[in-house]
């Protein structure tokens, strides 16, 4: 589906230029990397009006940067990096991460970039859903600089953001959470390369007695017009045992905290009924990962 | 408005002109009337445009031709020809992994890449790999048989 509404194709070098070009061109801009959502984006009607594109893929935004408190994941990072990145692959806390990406095609892995994922603000995706359970913030760019938006406010509704005008998603950061953490993610699909039916991100935090400290429960896939957080799971979890017992609380506390969307994938009873499946094996895999 | 860039498709440099919204798949098959790359969803769903973009697989449908300048495009119709074809066409041919052929030129094209990067593929990781791709007369044992024979040879 070509976008033929677009008359100019821009690919700037820097952040700065890319603000100007947003600037400029204000709502009649669109920022592209990947560009494996523009389709998913235009059959939604979208993107009228979009006549100028914006590929900030030589922008410099492509690199993982490992510090002491936290990893900066920068925006055209594409998932097939990730996938080959050591901190990704062998730290706990970021499982919910590598889990997400181990269902995309190759084609997808190549393409789609973690910027992309965060900025279509599109509520079946899957990598949002575990950097919400990851405590992670959006680093957004604009004319007064760079700010974090923390990702529960980013997404402010269906396809909707808060990014104010002229900013963009130049990175994504996951706070490193205090020892004995560990996170997973699971999605129930169709088939390899649909959207989710559901899917659940989870990551925990033990004590030194094997009790819950922190928890932090998302479902996503058709819950809402955003993955949705399942508060009541979580301060079940909280200062308990993780257990069979707290588990099976945890994953029904989390089906009656939902108010699911019915459409061609799934009903809105099916939905709610896999929410409660998917929390509690999320919570077995992070559980296993916790050492 | 069109505008010329340079595109290196199977190691050739052409100097062809787009439009700014053209897909890298309308510029092969249409400007350059190159085509294997088949047309199927045009959305991402099928991986019958699926080309190596520096040896990677991607969907040519949902690649812009703008963001391809630079980089180096293969398509089937730079694997092999008739007289000295790639080994993975030749396993496709010998495994009788072809029925309507729709699907054929974007699977190999996956395969290429996983031989690439795993010459020795188990099932599964042929299954994966092959994932982005679907094949409506549905001879996927056929094709895995191919995948495995070019990876004996
Ligand atoms: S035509 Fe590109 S994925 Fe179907
Ligand atoms: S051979 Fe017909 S679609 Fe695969």
């Amino acid at each position: 589906m070509a976008l033929t509404s677009v008359e100019a194709f821009h690919s700037p070098a820097d952040k700065a230029s890319v603000v100007q070009l947003l600037q400029k061109h204000e709502d009649n801009a669109l920022i592209v990397a990947g560009g494996t959502f523009l389709h998913g984006l235009a059959s939604r009607g979208l993107l009228t009006g979009i006549e100028v594109l914006i590929d900030i893929q030589n922008s410099g935004l492509d690199n993982i940067t490992i510090n002491t408190d936290n990893v900066v994941i920068g925006a055209t990072t594409r998932f097939a990096q990730l996938e080959t990145s050591q901190e990704i692959a062998q730290e706990a806390w970021l499982g919910a991460v590598k889990d997400a990406i181990a269902y995309p095609p190759i084609q997808i892995m190549n393409s789609a970039t973690v910027g992309g994922s965060i900025a279509s603000s599109c509520p079946f995706f899957d990598l949002p859903t575990s950097f919400l359970a990851l405590n992670g913030a959006a680093q957004a760019h604009g004319p007064d600089g760079s700010r974090d938006i923390p990702l529960e406010e980013f997404f402010s509704g269906l396809f909707e953001n808060s990014l104010a005008p002229a900013e963009f998603v130049t990175a994504i950061k996951l706070p490193q959470p205090p020892a004995n953490s560990a996170s997973a993610f699971i999605k129930l699909e169709t088939n390899a390369n649909d959207l989710a039916i559901v899917n659940a991100a989870v990551a925990l935090t033990l004590d030194a007695e094997k009790k819950c400290r922190q928890a932090r429960v998302f479902v996503g896939g058709g819950m809402g017009e955003t993955p949705v957080r399942a508060s009541a799971a979580e301060n079940l979890l909280t200062g308990a045992v993780v257990d069979e017992d707290s588990i099976a609380g945890a994953g029904e506390a989390a089906k009656s905290g939902v108010d699911p969307i019915s459409d061609h994938r799934a009903s809105a009873e099916y939905r709610a009924a896999m929410a409660k499946v998917l929390v509690e094996k999320a919570l077995r895999k992070a559980l296993a990962r916790v050492d | 408005m069109k505008q010329i860039i340079q595109l290196d498709v199977n190691d050739e440099v052409h100097e062809i002109a787009v439009q700014p919204y053209d897909s890298l798949l309308r510029a092969l098959r249409e400007t350059l009337g190159l085509n294997a790359s088949k047309r199927g969803c045009d959305s991402g769903g099928c991986g019958c445009c699926t080309v190596l973009l520096d040896g990677k697989a991607v969907y040519s449908c949902m690649t812009m031709a703008m963001q391809v300048k630079d980089r180096k495009v293969t398509t089937v119709e730079g694997l092999g020809k008739v007289a000295g074809l790639d080994p993975i066409q030749q396993a496709f041919i010998d495994a009788d992994a072809v029925q309507c052929g729709y699907c054929t030129c974007g699977i190999m094209m996956a395969a290429k890449q996983l031989l690439a990067e795993n010459p020795n593929p188990d099932e599964d990781a042929i299954r994966k790999g092959i994932s982005g791709n679907l094949c409506r007369c549905t001879g996927y044992q056929k094709i895995i048989e191919a995948i495995q024979l070019a990876s004996e040879r």
